[in-house]
């Protein structure tokens, strides 16, 4: 029984270890590419922001009891100034609002990602009526208006991010499943998945091993991009009111600095401030998403680096190339500019 | 006047590329005489397909970067032409078939509009008239009841079906010269030689010059009168079909031969190259071929052998050619 | 277009029709046994007695007083004759006649913004592709980066901020008096234009840009594709092979988009309309939210998902006319 146990433990360990290491892989190779250098920068800056809010926070963004500090432009004791309705610090509402971004953001896309590539490869591998049940789904899915059904199930269920996120993952795997399952239609065919089925594997075995595998990378691009899509969406969620209402974030403070006048007394800041962390968040994110398809499907490459290469092409650096082509060059000894540069 | 329709001097192509220079076309020389039929033989990578889309004129800079010392086609030289004046030579005098029909015929458009296109635009012929023309030129490669196949699409056409429209396109508007980019590479066996007696006969018919690019040595056979091998952007051996087949005199034309089956083969086994081309931005110092080469000496490391012309017009790069009259290496 | 493809595509949207129908049905019926209780919530000062006649009440005027069963079939029959149920304001209007009354009004926004994105769009989108790697291109992708990440409502506050509170350029809040005023003079039009300005200027930003990056990576993909190189090896000139080859494949993808833009028309500019006060849909749809119009609201959603169904179907069979592959095929 114990040695059992230890076996297990060893297996679920070596699991995780292999997992770690894919994802010090996957930072690594983001980190040599210098757009994703910078998502992963920020990224992790908000990362921290969100776990170390109150250390980071000059204020509490909850107090609104700050009846003398209303309306504050910004200053050094307060960087952003603060809200004109209740005093609260607008730099600490803005720290602490990452917290519902990022989480609303990462869990909905992580659970995008399993739910997306379960149904994905069910589709795509078992098909028949699991297939036709899954893309029926889809379809159905695909007209109904996600922001209106958000708001009649807040109204049902009462307004809280759990209910936002539950209905982005309701909604939000269709797109992914859809890309997986022609991907899987591919794999199916694919000469090692074949051999497993030979060699007698079972259909979840090979599902699971062989071809989910396959699509893991496509997998962690589409989490990223979700992730920036699930952010903008829950930032216009939160402006209409329908997130945790006492919770801070970034939507819900642009809702309020337009509703406390922000507009009307040219408190810019107060609308800038929000905007620029949705917008980091959203960006990063994306970058991230993006690198990760250049590095994975260099054909996507944009050109421009190309044409940069082109235009500053050192002219006798290329008559060189060429000359070195020429019969008589190829005699002696052959000239290798081309490795060196 | 020469008997020349396509002389070639000296044809480099290179693309600039992140980290460094991808050499993919290293200054060849390549003949064509009128209705001759001339193959380009080398493995996936060295640079066929390039030249050819250079000799049509047809790269795209940038990516690429081209140099040419002479690129005449029935003694014009086009080398200098412009876009413009190029595009009244392309697929009048000048053409070219694809590799694989499918992606090489537009999928929204019937196959007949996208024939009577060429006539449109070169002969300057109502649609009606150039419809009329299309179906002949269908009808000629062999496709059944032209007439209606004419408004098919292409994805509604069997692959052969759609390699012999290619064809009928090259054959258009009765060109001086074709290129063919490995024709039959994307279809089965028996389809194969089909197509390929399809070209043969057109090419024979209507006397025209072909050039037959192929990685296949088994498809040259029964064509092509002289056969260019390319490898790594070099050409290593040019022969009439008969010298190049019975003694070749580079290692890796007989590697080549020696993974096409012969009946007359006594040992009844592939004699196969090892490992695979070097990647064009990183080629090897001396003969290119030496890493793969089994009669490499220090001599083929350090550097590129000289094209030695040879009786007959035979070419050869390699310090050590096989198959000289008495030649030590014979036999080997 | 194959009959039997437009007439099996015209009962799967029924089909889906039906199921989101019937969605609809149970959705406010979700977690209660009586749906007069979601519709009239107890409020706190009411006796057990009077809670119960009000909800006898509601259960009449809603005909809730029959079987579930029973209930749906009603329903269903009141949809099939036009009847998308009865608002609880004041004066129980129809909820077809509420939106009759409001999507004018939102169709002014969302159409003019797809217009406006689509045409601008597909513009720069074509010259970016056409200067490929050049500043235009690495403009628009900088910005495609940018405005992905920036809401339209971000956009639409800053907007209002600047060009309504502090220019004082265009009304930050709609004139109250623009619907009832409106009377197809050249004034009223004019009213509405001034009013619909900034709201239309924050959707197109991003519209814009979504449909410029769009546009160019489908037309840089066409580019790629092996029919334009048959295309230019024709001879074709270089518009021929733009508008008669590239266009017209690099049109497919765009219409895939244009049909999910349109699908969005109806329900897209929520937020939107809320922050510029208009009388669209939107607002409607959050009118019905606060007071809990149930009937009002379902009925919207049902409108909006039945608008949906139609804009993907007119889109899936426009695309079949465009690309012939489809109706053998899927699509997807
Ligand atoms: N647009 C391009 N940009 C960069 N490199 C290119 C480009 N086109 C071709 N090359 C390079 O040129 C080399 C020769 O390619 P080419 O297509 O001529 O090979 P090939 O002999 O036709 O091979 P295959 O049998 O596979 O068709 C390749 O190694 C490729 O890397
Ligand atoms: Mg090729």
């Amino acid at each position: 029984m114990k040695a059992k146990a230890m076996r297990f433990l060893k297996l679920l360990g070596n699991r995780l270890l292999g997992i770690l290491r894919a994802i010090a892989g996957f930072i690594m190779k983001l980190w040599r590419h210098p757009k994703g250098r910078v998502g992963l920068i920020v990224v992790t800056l908000l990362v921290v922001c969100a776990i170390f809010a109150p250390l980071i926070a000059p204020y509490d963004p909850y107090d609104v009891t700050q009846r003398a500090a209303k309306g504050l432009s910004p200053s050094w004791s307060h960087l952003l100034g603060t809200t004109i309705t209740t005093g609260q610090d607008i730099f600490s509402m803005l720290i602490y609002g990452t917290r519902v971004s990022l989480i609303v953001g990462l869990v909905t896309g992580i659970s995008i990602a399993f739910l997306g590539a379960i149904m994905g490869v069910i589709a795509g591998y078992v098909g028949g009526a699991a297939d036709t049940a899954i893309m029926r789904t889809v379809d159905v899915m695909l007209v109904i208006p996600t922001l209106p059904l958000t708001i009649v199930l807040t109204n049902l269920f009462g307004k809280s991010y759990l209910m936002i996120i539950f209905i982005f993952v309701l909604f939000g795997w269709t797109g992914l499943a859809r890309v997986i399952r022609s991907l899987v239609l591919v794999l199916k065919n694919a000469n090692y998945v074949r051999a497993a089925e030979l060699a007698g594997a079972s259909r979840g075995h090979i599902m699971f091993r062989h071809i989910l595998p396959g699509v893991s990378h496509l997998l962690i691009m589409n989490t990223a991009l979700t992730c920036a899509g699930v952010m903008i969406a829950e930032a216009g969620l939160s402006f209409l009111g329908l997130g945790d209402p006492t919770a801070i974030s970034w939507g819900k403070m642009l809702a309020e600095a337009q509703g406390g006048g922000a507009l009307l007394f040219g408190h810019w800041w107060w609308i800038i401030a929000p905007g620029i962390g949705i917008f980091l968040a959203v960006f990063s994110f994306m970058r991230i998403g993006l690198v990760m398809e250049e590095i994975l499907n260099p054909r996507m490459k944009q050109s421009s680096s190309i044409y940069k290469i082109f235009k500053n092409l050192n002219n006798t650096y290329m008559e060189e190339v060429f000359a070195s082509m020429d019969e008589n060059a190829k005699l002696g000894l052959t000239l290798k500019a081309g490795e060196e540069s | 006047m020469s008997d020349l329709m396509l002389k070639l001097r000296n044809l480099k192509v290179v693309f600039p590329a992140g980290e460094g220079v991808i050499r993919a076309v290293e200054g060849i020389d390549l003949d064509i005489a009128k209705g001759e039929c001339v193959a380009l033989v080398g493995e996936s990578g060295c640079g066929k397909s390039v030249t050819s889309l250079a000799i049509m004129k047809l790269l795209n800079s940038p990516p690429a970067l081209v140099r040419v010392d002479e690129l005449k086609l029935d003694d014009e030289e086009l080398k200098d032409y412009s876009d413009g004046k190029m595009q009244e030579l392309r697929g009048q005098q000048l053409s070219m078939i694809f590799q694989d029909a499918m992606t090489a015929l537009n999928p929204v458009m019937t196959i007949g509009r996208q024939i009577d296109e060429i006539y449109i635009r070169h002969n300057n012929l109502s649609r009606k008239e150039a419809r009329k023309l299309t179906v002949k030129a269908l009808d000629l490669v062999g496709v059944p009841e032209a007439k209606s196949r004419a408004n098919s699409f292409p994805h509604q056409l069997s692959g052969g079906m759609r390699q012999r429209v290619l064809i009928a396109m090259a054959f258009a508007c009765m060109p001086k010269l074709i290129i063919a980019d490995e024709p039959t590479t994307a279809l089965d066996v028996t389809i194969q030689a089909q197509v390929l007696n399809v070209l043969s006969d057109m090419q024979k018919k209507h006397n025209v010059s072909l050039l037959l690019i192929t990685h296949d040595l088994s498809v040259v056979a029964n064509m092509a009168d002289t056969i260019y091998v390319m490898y790594a952007g070099k050409i290593v051996e040019k022969a009439i079909k008969r010298d190049l087949f019975l003694k070749p005199r580079h290692p890796y034309t007989e590697g080549l031969l020696g993974s096409v089956p012969r009946l007359s083969d006594e040992h009844h086994h592939f004699i196969q190259i090892p490992d695979a081309v070097p990647h064009p931005m990183f080629k090897p110092t001396g003969c290119y071929f030496h890493p793969r080469c089994s009669y490499c000496t220090d001599k083929c490391k350090e550097s590129m052998p000289p094209l030695a012309k040879d009786v007959g017009g035979r070419e050869y790069r390699c310090w050590h050619p096989l198959n000289l009259g008495g030649g030590a290496k014979d036999g080997k | 277009m194959k009959k039997s493809y437009l007439i099996k595509r015209i009962i799967y949207a029924f089909f889906i029709f039906l199921i989101v129908m019937t969605l609809n049905f149970f959705i406010p019926r979700i977690g209660v046994v009586d749906p007069a209780e979601r519709y009239y919530p107890p409020q706190g000062n009411m006796t057990e007695i009077e809670y119960e006649i009000i909800k006898q009440f509601t259960r009449e005027q809603y005909g809730f007083d029959v079987s579930n069963f029973q209930q749906y079939l009603n329903y269903v029959s009141g949809l099939f004759q036009g009847d998308l149920g009865t608002s609880f304001r004041s004066g129980n209007p129809k909820v077809s006649q509420l939106i009759g009354e409001r999507l004018p009004w939102t169709l002014v926004l969302s159409v003019t913004n797809l217009l406006i994105s689509l045409f601008i769009g597909l513009i720069i989108g074509t010259i970016a592709a056409w200067k490929r790697g050049r500043w235009q291109d690495t403009t628009l992708l900088n910005l495609s980066t940018i405005s992905m990440a920036l809401p339209a409502f971000f956009i639409a506050l800053i907007l209002s901020f600047y060009f309504g509170f502090e220019l004082e350029w265009f009304p930050a809040y709609t004139n109250p008096n623009m619907v009832a005023q409106f009377d197809w003079s050249w004034e009223a039009i004019r009213v509405v234009m001034y009013n619909a300005a900034l709201p239309i200027v924050s959707m197109s930003i991003g519209g814009i840009i979504g449909y410029g990056q769009g546009t160019r990576n489908a037309v840089i993909a066409v580019t790629n594709e092996d029919f334009i190189l048959t295309a230019r090896a024709k001879g074709l000139s270089r518009n021929q092979v733009i508008f008669k080859h590239t266009l017209r494949n690099a049109m497919l993808p765009i219409v895939t988009s244009l049909g999910m833009s349109i699908s969005g028309l109806i329900g897209g500019a929520v937020i939107i309309e809320q922050i510029f006060n208009w009388n669209g849909m939107g607002t409607l749809f959050l009118e019905a939210n606060n007071t809990n119009d149930y009937p009002l609201m379902m009925g919207i959603m049902l409108f909006m998902s039945a608008f949906a169904i139609v804009a993907n179907l007119v889109t899936e069979l426009f695309y079949s006319l465009l690309d012939p592959r489809v109706t053998v095929g899927e699509r997807r």
